[in-house]
Protein backbone atom coordinates (compact mmCIF):
# COMPACT_ATOMS: atom_id res chain seq x y z
CA UNK A 1 0.00 0.00 0.00
CA UNK A 2 2.67 2.18 1.06
CA UNK A 3 4.44 2.80 -2.64
CA UNK A 4 1.00 4.23 -3.94
CA UNK A 5 2.53 7.79 -2.18
CA UNK A 6 5.42 7.42 -4.94
CA UNK A 7 4.52 5.95 -8.09
CA UNK A 8 3.32 7.11 -11.43
CA UNK A 9 -0.07 5.84 -12.39
CA UNK A 10 0.49 7.07 -16.03
CA UNK A 11 3.36 5.07 -16.57
CA UNK A 12 3.04 2.11 -13.65
CA UNK A 13 2.04 -1.35 -14.73
CA UNK A 14 1.37 -2.97 -11.57
CA UNK A 15 -1.61 -0.68 -11.40
CA UNK A 16 -3.24 -1.78 -15.05
CA UNK A 17 -4.74 -5.47 -13.66
CA UNK A 18 -6.74 -3.69 -10.64
CA UNK A 19 -6.23 0.07 -10.33
CA UNK A 20 -9.53 0.34 -7.56
CA UNK A 21 -7.08 -0.57 -4.34
CA UNK A 22 -5.09 2.55 -5.54
CA UNK A 23 -8.25 5.10 -6.86
CA UNK A 24 -9.94 3.94 -3.11
CA UNK A 25 -5.88 5.18 -1.53
CA UNK A 26 -6.67 8.60 -3.54
CA UNK A 27 -10.32 9.16 -2.54
CA UNK A 28 -8.95 8.56 1.39
CA UNK A 29 -7.28 11.66 1.52
CA UNK A 30 -10.61 13.28 -0.24
CA UNK A 31 -12.68 13.65 -3.40
CA UNK A 32 -9.50 15.91 -5.30
CA UNK A 33 -5.87 15.75 -4.06
CA UNK A 34 -2.85 16.62 -5.68
CA UNK A 35 -0.35 13.82 -7.16
CA UNK A 36 3.42 13.59 -6.59
CA UNK A 37 3.95 13.53 -10.43
CA UNK A 38 3.36 15.35 -13.62
CA UNK A 39 1.55 18.76 -12.30
CA UNK A 40 -1.85 16.32 -12.12
CA UNK A 41 -4.55 16.97 -9.70
CA UNK A 42 -7.31 13.57 -9.46
CA UNK A 43 -10.31 13.85 -9.25
CA UNK A 44 -12.03 10.95 -7.58
CA UNK A 45 -14.90 12.33 -6.28
CA UNK A 46 -18.63 11.85 -8.36
CA UNK A 47 -19.85 15.69 -7.82
CA UNK A 48 -16.44 16.87 -8.28
CA UNK A 49 -16.03 15.38 -12.07
CA UNK A 50 -19.19 16.43 -12.69
CA UNK A 51 -18.63 20.56 -12.14
CA UNK A 52 -15.05 19.89 -14.04
CA UNK A 53 -17.54 18.68 -16.98
CA UNK A 54 -20.02 21.20 -16.75
CA UNK A 55 -16.72 24.30 -16.55
CA UNK A 56 -15.48 24.42 -20.10
CA UNK A 57 -14.90 27.78 -19.35
CA UNK A 58 -12.21 26.94 -16.36
CA UNK A 59 -11.44 23.62 -18.09
CA UNK A 60 -10.17 22.97 -21.64
CA UNK A 61 -10.61 19.62 -23.93
CA UNK A 62 -6.97 19.92 -25.16
CA UNK A 63 -5.55 17.64 -23.21
CA UNK A 64 -8.64 14.65 -23.10
CA UNK A 65 -6.20 12.17 -25.08
CA UNK A 66 -2.75 13.40 -23.79
CA UNK A 67 -3.56 13.88 -20.63
CA UNK A 68 -0.45 14.91 -18.54
CA UNK A 69 1.76 14.31 -21.32
CA UNK A 70 0.88 18.14 -22.26
CA UNK A 71 4.01 19.17 -25.07
CA UNK A 72 3.93 23.08 -23.76
CA UNK A 73 5.17 24.33 -20.12
CA UNK A 74 2.52 26.73 -18.25
CA UNK A 75 3.47 29.97 -16.89
CA UNK A 76 0.84 32.65 -15.32
CA UNK A 77 -2.20 32.32 -14.10
CA UNK A 78 -4.39 32.19 -17.70
CA UNK A 79 -3.44 30.40 -20.19
CA UNK A 80 -5.84 30.47 -22.63
CA UNK A 81 -3.51 32.07 -25.43
CA UNK A 82 -0.70 29.64 -24.82
CA UNK A 83 -3.54 26.79 -25.51
CA UNK A 84 -4.52 28.53 -28.56
CA UNK A 85 -0.96 28.50 -29.62
CA UNK A 86 -0.03 25.10 -29.30
CA UNK A 87 -3.01 22.96 -29.86
CA UNK A 88 -1.54 21.79 -33.43
CA UNK A 89 1.11 20.36 -31.56
CA UNK A 90 -1.49 17.63 -29.81
CA UNK A 91 -2.24 14.45 -30.63
CA UNK A 92 -5.93 14.43 -32.11
CA UNK A 93 -5.93 18.21 -32.29
CA UNK A 94 -8.09 17.89 -35.36
CA UNK A 95 -10.87 15.67 -33.39
CA UNK A 96 -13.79 17.08 -31.25
CA UNK A 97 -12.69 15.61 -28.84
CA UNK A 98 -10.03 17.60 -28.16
CA UNK A 99 -11.77 21.13 -28.92
CA UNK A 100 -13.29 23.52 -26.77
CA UNK A 101 -16.22 26.41 -27.42
CA UNK A 102 -16.92 27.85 -29.80
CA UNK A 103 -14.99 25.16 -31.82
CA UNK A 104 -16.18 22.46 -30.21
CA UNK A 105 -19.68 23.47 -30.08
CA UNK A 106 -20.20 24.25 -33.80
CA UNK A 107 -18.49 20.56 -34.49
CA UNK A 108 -20.41 18.90 -32.14
CA UNK A 109 -23.68 20.05 -33.56
CA UNK A 110 -23.17 18.24 -36.51
CA UNK A 111 -23.71 15.07 -34.73
CA UNK A 112 -27.10 16.83 -33.06
CA UNK A 113 -30.18 14.24 -33.34
CA UNK A 114 -27.48 11.49 -35.44
CA UNK A 115 -27.70 8.77 -33.02
CA UNK A 116 -31.58 8.71 -31.63
CA UNK A 117 -33.94 6.11 -30.04
CA UNK A 118 -35.72 6.08 -33.82
CA UNK A 119 -32.37 5.59 -35.57
CA UNK A 120 -31.25 3.11 -33.01
CA UNK A 121 -34.32 0.93 -33.82
CA UNK A 122 -33.85 0.77 -37.06
CA UNK A 123 -30.31 0.17 -36.78
CA UNK A 124 -31.15 -2.62 -34.12
CA UNK A 125 -32.69 -5.11 -36.81
CA UNK A 126 -29.44 -5.59 -38.28
CA UNK A 127 -27.68 -6.11 -34.72
CA UNK A 128 -29.85 -9.23 -34.05
CA UNK A 129 -29.31 -10.61 -36.96
CA UNK A 130 -25.18 -9.55 -36.53
CA UNK A 131 -25.17 -10.89 -32.69
CA UNK A 132 -26.92 -14.56 -34.39
CA UNK A 133 -24.77 -14.64 -37.06
CA UNK A 134 -21.48 -13.97 -34.98
CA UNK A 135 -22.54 -16.44 -32.88
CA UNK A 136 -23.30 -19.10 -35.10
CA UNK A 137 -18.95 -18.49 -35.81
CA UNK A 138 -18.36 -20.74 -32.62
CA UNK A 139 -21.02 -21.69 -30.90
CA UNK A 140 -21.22 -25.43 -31.59
CA UNK A 141 -17.38 -25.75 -29.91
CA UNK A 142 -18.65 -24.71 -26.78
CA UNK A 143 -15.64 -22.40 -25.98
CA UNK A 144 -14.64 -18.91 -27.78
CA UNK A 145 -12.09 -16.27 -27.35
CA UNK A 146 -14.79 -13.66 -26.89
CA UNK A 147 -13.14 -10.62 -26.85
CA UNK A 148 -11.66 -11.68 -30.76
CA UNK A 149 -14.64 -13.69 -32.05
CA UNK A 150 -17.28 -11.81 -30.50
CA UNK A 151 -16.76 -8.56 -29.07
CA UNK A 152 -14.58 -6.68 -32.02
CA UNK A 153 -16.09 -8.17 -34.95
CA UNK A 154 -19.82 -7.29 -33.30
CA UNK A 155 -18.60 -3.71 -32.19
CA UNK A 156 -16.91 -3.24 -36.03
CA UNK A 157 -19.30 -4.30 -38.11
CA UNK A 158 -22.67 -2.69 -35.80
CA UNK A 159 -20.78 0.76 -36.07
CA UNK A 160 -19.97 0.56 -39.91
CA UNK A 161 -23.63 -0.62 -40.56
CA UNK A 162 -24.66 2.71 -38.69
CA UNK A 163 -22.62 4.75 -40.62
CA UNK A 164 -22.96 3.36 -43.34
CA UNK A 165 -19.20 2.05 -44.57
CA UNK A 166 -19.86 -0.23 -47.58
CA UNK A 167 -19.12 -4.39 -45.92
CA UNK A 168 -16.43 -4.80 -48.54
CA UNK A 169 -14.44 -2.45 -46.71
CA UNK A 170 -14.94 -4.11 -43.24
CA UNK A 171 -11.79 -6.38 -43.10
CA UNK A 172 -8.99 -3.54 -44.51
CA UNK A 173 -9.97 -1.11 -41.43
CA UNK A 174 -10.34 -3.67 -39.14
CA UNK A 175 -6.90 -4.85 -39.86
CA UNK A 176 -5.32 -1.03 -39.56
CA UNK A 177 -7.30 -0.41 -36.25
CA UNK A 178 -6.08 -2.94 -35.14
CA UNK A 179 -2.41 -2.78 -36.00
CA UNK A 180 -2.62 0.67 -34.81
CA UNK A 181 -1.09 1.87 -30.84
CA UNK A 182 -4.08 2.97 -29.14
CA UNK A 183 -3.27 6.33 -27.20
CA UNK A 184 -2.19 6.30 -23.11
CA UNK A 185 -0.21 3.40 -23.49
CA UNK A 186 1.84 3.32 -20.04
CA UNK A 187 4.72 1.57 -21.59
CA UNK A 188 5.36 4.62 -23.96
CA UNK A 189 2.94 7.16 -23.08
CA UNK A 190 4.93 9.66 -25.63
CA UNK A 191 4.43 7.84 -28.95
CA UNK A 192 1.24 9.36 -29.29
CA UNK A 193 3.07 12.55 -30.66
CA UNK A 194 4.69 10.49 -33.44
CA UNK A 195 1.56 10.69 -35.33
CA UNK A 196 -0.72 13.79 -33.97
CA UNK A 197 -4.00 11.84 -35.72
CA UNK A 198 -3.69 8.24 -35.93
CA UNK A 199 -7.00 8.12 -37.98
CA UNK A 200 -5.50 9.65 -40.53
CA UNK A 201 -5.42 6.56 -42.36
CA UNK A 202 -9.35 6.79 -42.72
CA UNK A 203 -9.65 9.97 -44.01
CA UNK A 204 -9.17 9.15 -48.00
CA UNK A 205 -12.31 6.38 -47.85
CA UNK A 206 -14.22 8.67 -45.54
CA UNK A 207 -13.29 11.54 -47.62
CA UNK A 208 -14.42 9.59 -50.99
CA UNK A 209 -18.28 8.29 -48.42
CA UNK A 210 -18.85 11.97 -47.62
CA UNK A 211 -18.15 13.01 -51.48
CA UNK A 212 -20.49 10.45 -52.68
CA UNK A 213 -23.19 11.53 -50.16
CA UNK A 214 -23.03 15.37 -51.10
CA UNK A 215 -23.27 14.27 -54.67
CA UNK A 216 -26.27 11.47 -53.74
CA UNK A 217 -27.82 11.40 -50.74
CA UNK A 218 -28.55 8.43 -48.51
CA UNK A 219 -30.70 7.77 -45.54
CA UNK A 220 -27.60 6.32 -43.25
CA UNK A 221 -25.99 8.28 -40.51
CA UNK A 222 -22.79 9.08 -43.00
CA UNK A 223 -25.40 10.94 -45.72
CA UNK A 224 -27.18 12.84 -42.47
CA UNK A 225 -23.37 14.14 -41.93
CA UNK A 226 -22.43 14.82 -44.80
CA UNK A 227 -25.34 17.60 -45.29
CA UNK A 228 -25.49 18.67 -42.06
CA UNK A 229 -24.84 22.13 -41.58
CA UNK A 230 -23.07 24.58 -39.27
CA UNK A 231 -25.59 26.36 -36.56
CA UNK A 232 -25.10 29.60 -38.51
CA UNK A 233 -26.33 27.71 -41.49
CA UNK A 234 -22.80 27.71 -43.30
CA UNK A 235 -21.94 24.40 -44.95
CA UNK A 236 -18.72 22.40 -43.24
CA UNK A 237 -16.05 21.79 -45.47
CA UNK A 238 -15.69 17.82 -46.48
CA UNK A 239 -12.79 17.22 -43.76
CA UNK A 240 -14.65 18.50 -40.74
CA UNK A 241 -17.01 15.98 -41.35
CA UNK A 242 -14.60 13.47 -42.19
CA UNK A 243 -13.47 13.94 -38.77
CA UNK A 244 -16.62 13.64 -37.09
CA UNK A 245 -16.99 10.11 -38.58
CA UNK A 246 -13.43 9.41 -38.76
CA UNK A 247 -13.84 9.35 -34.47
CA UNK A 248 -17.06 8.03 -34.08
CA UNK A 249 -15.99 4.85 -36.56
CA UNK A 250 -13.01 4.16 -34.41
CA UNK A 251 -13.99 5.25 -30.91
CA UNK A 252 -17.42 2.85 -31.47
CA UNK A 253 -15.37 -0.06 -31.33
CA UNK A 254 -12.77 -0.44 -28.64
CA UNK A 255 -14.98 1.04 -25.78
CA UNK A 256 -18.07 -0.95 -26.86
CA UNK A 257 -15.77 -4.09 -27.16
CA UNK A 258 -14.38 -3.78 -23.74
CA UNK A 259 -17.72 -3.44 -22.36
CA UNK A 260 -19.17 -6.33 -23.83
CA UNK A 261 -16.16 -8.41 -21.97
CA UNK A 262 -16.96 -6.66 -18.79
CA UNK A 263 -20.33 -7.74 -18.88
CA UNK A 264 -19.54 -11.30 -20.23
CA UNK A 265 -16.74 -11.86 -17.39
CA UNK A 266 -19.15 -10.96 -14.93
CA UNK A 267 -22.24 -13.38 -16.07
CA UNK A 268 -19.33 -16.40 -16.30
CA UNK A 269 -18.46 -15.75 -13.06
CA UNK A 270 -21.89 -14.95 -11.32
CA UNK A 271 -23.83 -18.32 -12.49
CA UNK A 272 -26.74 -17.37 -10.65
CA UNK A 273 -27.49 -13.99 -12.24
CA UNK A 274 -27.17 -15.68 -15.51
CA UNK A 275 -30.30 -17.70 -14.46
CA UNK A 276 -31.94 -14.33 -13.01
CA UNK A 277 -31.14 -12.58 -15.82
CA UNK A 278 -32.54 -15.45 -18.40
CA UNK A 279 -35.34 -15.61 -16.10
CA UNK A 280 -36.23 -12.27 -16.28
CA UNK A 281 -34.88 -10.27 -19.40
CA UNK A 282 -36.31 -6.69 -18.03
CA UNK A 283 -33.19 -6.63 -15.69
CA UNK A 284 -31.00 -6.47 -18.64
CA UNK A 285 -30.65 -2.97 -19.05
CA UNK A 286 -29.82 -2.21 -15.62
CA UNK A 287 -26.92 -4.99 -15.25
CA UNK A 288 -25.41 -3.08 -18.30
CA UNK A 289 -25.80 0.08 -16.41
CA UNK A 290 -24.02 -1.26 -13.02
CA UNK A 291 -20.95 -2.77 -15.49
CA UNK A 292 -20.78 0.21 -16.61
CA UNK A 293 -20.51 1.91 -13.23
CA UNK A 294 -17.71 -1.04 -11.99
CA UNK A 295 -16.10 -1.53 -14.69
CA UNK A 296 -16.36 1.84 -16.62
CA UNK A 297 -14.26 1.39 -20.29
CA UNK A 298 -13.05 4.68 -20.18
CA UNK A 299 -10.55 4.61 -16.98
CA UNK A 300 -9.51 8.64 -17.11
CA UNK A 301 -10.69 11.63 -18.85
CA UNK A 302 -8.62 15.05 -18.52
CA UNK A 303 -8.86 18.47 -18.77
CA UNK A 304 -6.31 21.41 -18.55
CA UNK A 305 -6.86 24.33 -16.42
CA UNK A 306 -7.08 27.33 -18.31
CA UNK A 307 -7.09 29.71 -15.55
CA UNK A 308 -6.14 29.19 -11.90
CA UNK A 309 -8.88 28.03 -9.88
CA UNK A 310 -9.39 26.06 -6.67
CA UNK A 311 -11.63 22.63 -6.84
CA UNK A 312 -13.15 21.45 -3.40
CA UNK A 313 -10.49 23.24 -1.86
CA UNK A 314 -7.10 22.13 -3.39
CA UNK A 315 -5.40 24.67 -5.15
CA UNK A 316 -5.32 24.28 -8.82
CA UNK A 317 -3.06 26.50 -11.14
CA UNK A 318 -3.40 27.33 -14.34
CA UNK A 319 -1.54 24.87 -16.53
CA UNK A 320 -2.37 22.06 -14.16
CA UNK A 321 -3.66 18.85 -15.41
CA UNK A 322 -6.53 17.92 -14.05
CA UNK A 323 -7.70 13.89 -14.38
CA UNK A 324 -11.09 12.55 -13.92
CA UNK A 325 -10.96 8.67 -12.55
CA UNK A 326 -14.25 8.02 -14.18
CA UNK A 327 -13.87 4.24 -12.18
CA UNK A 328 -12.95 6.14 -9.32
CA UNK A 329 -16.40 8.41 -9.56
CA UNK A 330 -18.65 5.95 -10.25
CA UNK A 331 -17.54 4.06 -6.74
CA UNK A 332 -17.99 7.20 -4.91
CA UNK A 333 -19.95 6.39 -1.82
CA UNK A 334 -21.62 9.65 -1.18
CA UNK A 335 -23.40 8.58 -4.31
CA UNK A 336 -23.61 4.53 -4.35
CA UNK A 337 -24.76 3.09 -1.67
CA UNK A 338 -21.65 0.06 -0.81
CA UNK A 339 -20.23 0.93 -4.10
CA UNK A 340 -18.00 -1.85 -4.67
CA UNK A 341 -20.99 -4.16 -4.84
CA UNK A 342 -22.81 -5.34 -8.25
CA UNK A 343 -26.51 -4.98 -7.57
CA UNK A 344 -28.11 -5.66 -10.85
CA UNK A 345 -31.36 -4.02 -9.46
CA UNK A 346 -29.30 -0.95 -8.06
CA UNK A 347 -31.59 1.93 -8.08
CA UNK A 348 -29.33 4.63 -9.26
CA UNK A 349 -27.17 2.85 -11.23
CA UNK A 350 -27.64 4.65 -14.72
CA UNK A 351 -26.36 8.12 -12.81
CA UNK A 352 -22.69 6.41 -13.14
CA UNK A 353 -20.76 8.64 -15.75
CA UNK A 354 -18.98 6.45 -17.65
CA UNK A 355 -19.47 8.32 -20.56
CA UNK A 356 -18.76 11.26 -19.42
CA UNK A 357 -21.03 14.52 -18.83
CA UNK A 358 -21.72 17.74 -20.61
CA UNK A 359 -20.64 19.25 -23.87
CA UNK A 360 -18.16 16.27 -24.61
CA UNK A 361 -20.78 13.47 -22.86
CA UNK A 362 -19.94 10.37 -25.35
CA UNK A 363 -22.11 10.50 -28.41
CA UNK A 364 -22.19 6.76 -28.64
CA UNK A 365 -23.90 5.93 -25.22
CA UNK A 366 -26.78 4.85 -26.90
CA UNK A 367 -25.48 2.87 -29.42
CA UNK A 368 -23.27 1.13 -26.75
CA UNK A 369 -25.93 0.53 -24.65
CA UNK A 370 -28.20 -1.06 -27.53
CA UNK A 371 -24.84 -3.51 -28.56
CA UNK A 372 -24.82 -4.62 -25.02
CA UNK A 373 -28.52 -5.34 -24.76
CA UNK A 374 -28.76 -7.28 -27.86
CA UNK A 375 -26.11 -8.90 -27.73
CA UNK A 376 -26.70 -10.08 -24.06
CA UNK A 377 -30.27 -11.31 -25.13
CA UNK A 378 -29.07 -13.66 -27.71
CA UNK A 379 -26.13 -14.92 -25.79
CA UNK A 380 -28.85 -15.99 -22.98
CA UNK A 381 -31.10 -17.63 -25.18
CA UNK A 382 -27.88 -19.51 -26.98
CA UNK A 383 -25.56 -20.47 -24.48
CA UNK A 384 -25.68 -22.15 -20.91
CA UNK A 385 -23.65 -22.47 -18.40
CA UNK A 386 -21.27 -19.85 -18.99
CA UNK A 387 -18.29 -19.83 -17.59
CA UNK A 388 -14.46 -18.86 -17.35
CA UNK A 389 -11.80 -21.26 -18.76
CA UNK A 390 -9.62 -21.79 -16.49
CA UNK A 391 -7.37 -23.26 -18.49
CA UNK A 392 -6.52 -19.82 -19.87
CA UNK A 393 -7.18 -17.93 -16.70
CA UNK A 394 -6.42 -20.17 -13.79
CA UNK A 395 -9.14 -21.46 -10.69
CA UNK A 396 -11.72 -19.40 -8.93
CA UNK A 397 -10.03 -17.40 -6.37
CA UNK A 398 -6.62 -17.33 -8.78
CA UNK A 399 -7.40 -15.50 -11.56
CA UNK A 400 -5.56 -14.08 -14.13
CA UNK A 401 -6.63 -11.41 -16.71
CA UNK A 402 -4.81 -9.16 -18.81
CA UNK A 403 -6.07 -5.81 -19.01
CA UNK A 404 -5.69 -3.37 -22.06
CA UNK A 405 -1.96 -1.70 -20.96
CA UNK A 406 -3.68 1.96 -21.13
CA UNK A 407 -4.26 4.86 -18.44
CA UNK A 408 -7.11 5.79 -20.46
CA UNK A 409 -9.05 2.63 -21.32
CA UNK A 410 -9.70 -0.39 -18.78
CA UNK A 411 -10.89 -3.38 -20.28
CA UNK A 412 -9.64 -7.26 -21.34
CA UNK A 413 -7.45 -8.07 -23.77
CA UNK A 414 -8.82 -11.34 -23.81
CA UNK A 415 -11.44 -13.52 -22.22
CA UNK A 416 -11.80 -17.37 -23.20
CA UNK A 417 -15.32 -18.77 -21.99
CA UNK A 418 -16.78 -22.26 -22.29
CA UNK A 419 -20.48 -22.97 -22.26
CA UNK A 420 -22.99 -25.39 -23.26
CA UNK A 421 -24.83 -24.11 -26.25
CA UNK A 422 -28.56 -24.49 -26.51
CA UNK A 423 -29.87 -26.43 -28.96
CA UNK A 424 -33.08 -25.47 -29.97
CA UNK A 425 -33.19 -21.60 -28.87
CA UNK A 426 -35.94 -19.42 -28.83
CA UNK A 427 -35.93 -17.13 -32.14
CA UNK A 428 -35.59 -13.51 -31.92
CA UNK A 429 -38.85 -11.99 -30.54
CA UNK B 1 -40.02 23.31 -8.59
CA UNK B 2 -39.00 25.24 -12.08
CA UNK B 3 -37.04 22.71 -14.87
CA UNK B 4 -35.58 24.37 -16.98
CA UNK B 5 -34.21 22.38 -19.81
CA UNK B 6 -30.84 23.78 -22.25
CA UNK B 7 -32.33 22.58 -25.99
CA UNK B 8 -28.99 23.64 -27.72
CA UNK B 9 -27.54 20.63 -25.53
CA UNK B 10 -29.92 18.28 -25.79
CA UNK B 11 -29.00 15.20 -27.98
CA UNK B 12 -32.32 12.93 -27.14
CA UNK B 13 -30.19 10.30 -25.18
CA UNK B 14 -33.70 10.37 -23.37
CA UNK B 15 -32.37 9.06 -20.64
CA UNK B 16 -34.67 11.82 -18.50
CA UNK B 17 -37.57 9.88 -19.87
CA UNK B 18 -36.72 6.99 -18.01
CA UNK B 19 -35.68 8.53 -14.50
CA UNK B 20 -38.81 10.77 -15.07
CA UNK B 21 -41.16 9.86 -17.33
CA UNK B 22 -44.32 11.91 -15.87
CA UNK B 23 -42.14 14.61 -16.54
CA UNK B 24 -40.23 14.12 -19.86
CA UNK B 25 -40.96 12.79 -23.27
CA UNK B 26 -39.60 12.19 -26.35
CA UNK B 27 -41.75 11.70 -29.24
CA UNK B 28 -41.32 10.14 -32.71
CA UNK B 29 -39.54 13.50 -34.30
CA UNK B 30 -36.89 12.60 -32.15
CA UNK B 31 -36.90 16.01 -29.70
CA UNK B 32 -37.62 16.40 -26.25
CA UNK B 33 -40.76 17.62 -25.02
CA UNK B 34 -41.08 18.40 -21.27
CA UNK B 35 -44.63 17.29 -19.83
CA UNK B 36 -44.92 19.60 -17.03
CA UNK B 37 -42.59 22.34 -16.52
CA UNK B 38 -43.84 22.55 -12.83
CA UNK B 39 -43.96 19.36 -11.92
CA UNK B 40 -45.49 18.68 -8.03
CA UNK B 41 -42.91 18.60 -5.22
CA UNK B 42 -43.31 14.57 -4.70
CA UNK B 43 -41.78 14.31 -8.24
CA UNK B 44 -38.79 15.76 -6.93
CA UNK B 45 -36.66 12.96 -6.43
CA UNK B 46 -37.55 11.47 -10.15
CA UNK B 47 -36.58 15.29 -11.53
CA UNK B 48 -33.02 15.38 -9.58
CA UNK B 49 -32.12 11.72 -10.78
CA UNK B 50 -33.22 12.98 -14.61
CA UNK B 51 -30.90 15.70 -14.02
CA UNK B 52 -27.80 13.86 -12.91
CA UNK B 53 -28.67 11.08 -16.04
CA UNK B 54 -28.70 13.73 -18.99
CA UNK B 55 -25.57 13.12 -20.41
CA UNK B 56 -25.49 16.42 -21.83
CA UNK B 57 -26.31 18.48 -17.89
CA UNK B 58 -28.61 20.24 -20.28
CA UNK B 59 -31.55 19.72 -17.06
CA UNK B 60 -32.06 22.32 -14.39
CA UNK B 61 -33.84 23.00 -11.45
CA UNK B 62 -34.88 26.06 -10.58
CA UNK B 63 -35.71 26.32 -6.75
Amino acid sequence: MSDFDTLDFFTDQSLVEDPYPYFEFLRSQGPVVRLPHRNVVAVTGYDEAAAVFRDTDTFSNCNSVVGPFVPFQADGDDIDELIARSREQMPMHEHMVTMDPPDHTKERALLMRLITPKRLKENEEFMWRLADRQLDEFLSKGACEFIGEYSQPFAMQVVADLLGVPEEDHRLFRVRLGVNPTPGSVDDPESMFANLNSLDFLDAWFTRYVDERRREPRSDVLGHLALAKYPDGTVPPVIAVVHAATFLFAAGQETSARLLGSCLQHLAEHPELQEQLCANRQLIPNFIEETLRLESPTKTDSRLARRTTRLAGVDVPAGTTVVMFLGAANRDPRRFERPAEFRVDRPNAAEHIAFGRGAHACPGGPLARAEAKVSLERILSRMRDLRISEAEHGPPGARRFEYTPTYILRGLTTLHLEFTPVDAPEPVS
Amino acid sequence: MRIVVDFALCESNALCVSAAPEVFEVRDDDRLYVLDENPPEELRAKVEAAMRVCPKQAIKIED
